[in-house]
């Protein structure tokens, strides 16, 4: 068919406007499956105790899960969250003991801001991949996270209420999580720089001729995860009641799995806070019921891995499938 | 009477249910030169990959070297002697001539590599084809042509018969032009047979010995090659009289928009001068490699200057980056769409909108659904066909439609200074008219001083109000108006 042709037919504004099926529809198809299926199995699933601990266990994770959306969503990634968090949660039980609340969550914030800076001076100034710098970052900071307790717990007195208060029934982590999601899900949408990490994330190298400040926005974008990690570590440590320093071990890996889950690419380019939120609600009730079904706890951690395995498949199944597409 | 080395006959080919190819037939004998011609999309690509195994025809028949294939796949085209020599180099940069020329066979004794055997044989090649180039230099050290005589070299040590070449001339000095002659004339004389893809017309009486061209999947003229004059090849290839100064209306002078004075880069073009006015067309046209594209790539902040100074609207400006320059009212169009251009996953709404974000709200928010009006608009204006409307992801359009997308994006975000490069290519006959008459026009209605860089002629001729030649780096000649001549610039560039 000529160009000509195909033009002469073509009134743009007259084109079908088809919704397709959104991507996350099957996601959502599993997580009922699942739900009924711990429904049926045991009598203390479906309950509104029990849903409030599930969003309680996943609220810590969600709050990391948010700039790791945009992260990955501009084709980056921090894995350092989990030790930034340890790190952040033993700087807050040290200064509180010492000198109460709002010096230990100032101290976080600071701390959170300039981890921030240091994974994104690595990524965007000197050019290291994120995955690599993140990496060092993780297993640095794990270091100093054991470093600052001299390898202990550390008791943290008066200062549970961030952890565990429940105003209007509904729990303080809940809330600002749920909070966090939707200022997320707006700057993504709605804002310039959300949608320039989208496109940063689908052609890096498009984004930077276009005359997008990419340095800049990954910049930013690092240190909101910089931030996030040290709220997540202070809100972790509010809920222990103690800052230790192996509390966080793995949070990065449950915050790819959820955003992976939720449909974001590791290619860049793709996904949204909503699927992120979805991704994060499977991985929840999976550990819920599993542990409701006293299935040993070793068993959640090789479920987590497999469901992390499959949803990297199946995005690269999908890219594939796109790419024969296009 | 069957050709001797490959006979192709009747070969249809379809994709999604769209014929492209509607039975062309396809002969080469060995010692032969076939020059194959015709436009972007006129199925010449495909016949070739048809021939290299790398897709398979919906029917036809192949016949190479006396045997009829019903189905040939890579290997087999391989086993067979065809090779493909593409315009973009395969070689591995890190690695030495004589490595690449024996890449993945290094000739091993005792199962290990032998560095003593693999550089004399590669020698030998080299020797073979008259070529002198050192054989433990690094692939990456080598100009361009010299690169591609290593992929020919390659070829000839995997006993190739039949040599595909995909416009090889495109990227290569007059030099390095001879220089690939020669070694074609050494390979006839060797017995390969050649399919040579070129948009050179006048490379058709100096190598081909026969000529076919193609159109719209169709064979349309086959001849030989002295014989074929200019007019009848352009004939053929656009199926009508070649467009003969159908010029632009001339616009009178008003503002001046751009002087760029004395600009120089480090390697690629030096001492470059010219203006540009509101609303006019220049286009600096030149072969790859003349420093056309790269002045343009210089003023827009992607390449470093090492001299030289640029006038926007009376102002000194220094490119320093892309978003100093765009802010700044300048536009870029860049010549590999795919890699620098568009945003593959994303909608077309986004991609048309993206440099006009900060203009469709306030404190840094976009307003819900002014992306779809936007694109709506331009897509009405420039006829941009888009099936699914603006939520259509920009990759699954044709190359013409998401041009028109990328060239609206800087429309869209009210560009005085517009920076083309190649902005035809890849895109099929229909939409390059199109895209022609959408830059004049938008040029004259907003005022906008466009300067395009082309290697291709024609563009020139039916685009520019006033046309730059450059050749090795320097602005040779001027024309302006009717004088802007096919056979002018041509004869000049070279």
């Amino acid at each position: 068919m000529s160009e000509s042709q195909t033009m002469s037919q073509a009134v743009v504004s007259e084109a079908k406007k088809r919704r397709s099926i959104p991507a996350t529809a099957p996601l959502v198809v599993f997580l009922l499956a699942m739900m009924t299926f711990f429904t049926i199995t045991s009598e203390y699933f479906f309950d509104i105790e029990n849903f409030k601990n599930i969003l309680v266990a996943m609220a810590v994770t969600g709050v990391v899960c948010i700039p790791g959306t945009l992260l990955m969503i501009s084709g980056q990634v921090d894995l350092s969250v989990g030790s930034s968090a340890a790190v952040s949660g033993m700087i807050l039980a040290k200064t509180v003991n010492a000198h109460g609340i709002v010096t230990g969550l100032v101290l976080c914030l600071i701390y959170g801001l300039v981890i921030g800076l240091i994974n994104g001076f690595f990524v965007t100034v000197v050019g290291v991949s994120s995955l690599i710098t993140t990496l060092g970052t993780l297993a640095t900071l794990y270091g100093v996270a054991l470093l600052i307790g001299n390898g202990q717990t550390v008791g943290m007195r008066n200062f549970d209420w961030l952890g565990t208060a429940q105003p209007f029934h509904v729990p303080l982590p809940v809330i600002i999580f749920a909070l966090l999601s939707i200022a997320g899900a707006v700057v993504l949408r709605k804002t310039v720089y959300g949608r320039s990490l989208y496109a940063i994330g689908s052609n890096p190298n498009a984004a930077r001729v276009v005359g997008i400040r990419s340095n800049r926005i990954l910049m930013l974008t690092f240190i909101y995860s910089g931030v996030a990690a040290a709220l997540a570590g202070a809100i972790l440590t509010s809920q222990l009641s103690a800052g230790d320093p192996n509390a966080a071990r793995g949070l990065e890996l449950q915050a790819i799995t959820a955003i992976v889950l939720g449909g974001a690419s590791l290619a860049g380019g793709r996904g949204t806070l909503f699927g992120t939120v979805l991704g994060l609600l499977v991985l929840g009730v999976l550990n819920n019921g599993l542990i409701l079904l006293d299935i040993p706890t070793f068993w959640q951690r090789i479920a987590q891995g497999v469901m992390l395995i499959l949803a990297v498949s199946f995005d690269q199944v999908r890219q594939k499938l796109n790419d024969k597409r296009g | 009477m069957k050709a001797d080395l490959v006979h192709l006959e009747n070969i249809h080919k379809s994709f999604n249910g769209v014929e492209v190819l509607h039975g062309v037939d396809l002969s080469l004998n060995a010692g032969e030169v076939l020059a194959l011609l015709g436009e972007n999309g006129a199925g010449k690509s495909t016949l070739v990959k048809i021939l290299a195994g790398d897709i398979s025809p919906t029917s036809g028949n192949i016949t190479i070297q006396g045997s009829e294939l019903a189905r040939l796949d890579v290997y087999q085209a391989r086993q067979l002697g065809v090779r493909m020599i593409f315009q973009e180099l395969n070689d591995a940069p890190t690695l030495t001539v004589a490595e690449n020329i024996f890449l993945g066979q290094w000739p091993r004794v005792n199962g290990m590599v032998s560095w003593k055997e693999l550089k004399r044989k590669a020698k030998e090649v080299l020797d073979r084809l008259e070529v002198n180039i050192p054989v433990d230099a690094m692939a990456g050290s080598l100009r361009v042509g010299e690169r591609q005589l290593l992929e020919i070299a390659r070829a000839l040590t995997q006993n190739a018969k039949v040599l595909v070449l995909d416009e090889p001339t495109a990227a290569l000095s007059n030099v390095e032009v001879d220089r690939l002659f020669i070694v074609m004339q050494q390979l006839k004389s060797q017995g390969v047979g050649m399919i040579y893809i070129t948009h050179r017309l006048d490379e058709v009486a100096q190598v081909a010995d026969r000529v076919q061209v193609l159109r719209d999947g169709n064979s349309v003229l086959t001849t030989a090659g002295k014989e074929a004059s200019r007019d009848e090849l352009v004939t053929a290839m656009l199926g009508h009289e070649a467009v003969k100064n159908v010029r632009p209306e001339p616009i009178k002078t008003s503002k001046r928009a751009v002087e760029v004075k004395n600009l120089s880069s480090f390697t690629e073009f030096e001492d470059v001068s010219f203006s540009v006015d509101e609303g006019e067309v220049v286009c600096i046209f030149g072969k790859i490699g003349s420093g056309s594209a790269e002045i343009l790539e210089s003023m827009f902040g992607l390449r470093p200057l090492s001299g030289g100074e640029i006038k926007i609207f009376g102002k000194n400006f220094i490119p320093n980056n892309p978003g100093i320059s765009a802010d700044a009212g300048i536009g870029y169009l860049p010549a590999d769409r795919q890699r620098l251009g568009s945003f593959g996953s994303r909608s077309v709404a986004e991609n048309l909108s993206v440099r006009a974000w900060h203009t469709m709200g306030r404190f840094g928010f976009v307003k819900s659904g002014l992306e779809a009006i936007a694109f709506n608009r331009w897509a009405e204006a420039l006829r941009i066909n888009s099936r699914r409307g603006p939520t259509q992801e920009i990759a699954t359009l044709s190359g013409g439609n998401q041009q028109k997308v990328l060239l609206a994006r800087w429309f869209e975000a009210h560009v005085n200074v517009l920076l083309l490069v190649e902005p035809t290519r890849g895109v099929d006959v229909g939409a390059r008219r199109d895209i022609y008459e959408i830059i004049r026009m938008q040029a004259r209605e907003s005022n906008m001083a466009v300067i395009v860089a082309t290697s291709d002629y024609e563009e020139v001729v039916l685009l520019a109000d006033r046309a730059l030649i450059m050749a090795r780096g320097k602005i040779v000649s001027e024309l302006t108006g009717n004088a802007v001549d096919a056979n002018t610039l041509v004869s000049a560039s070279s």
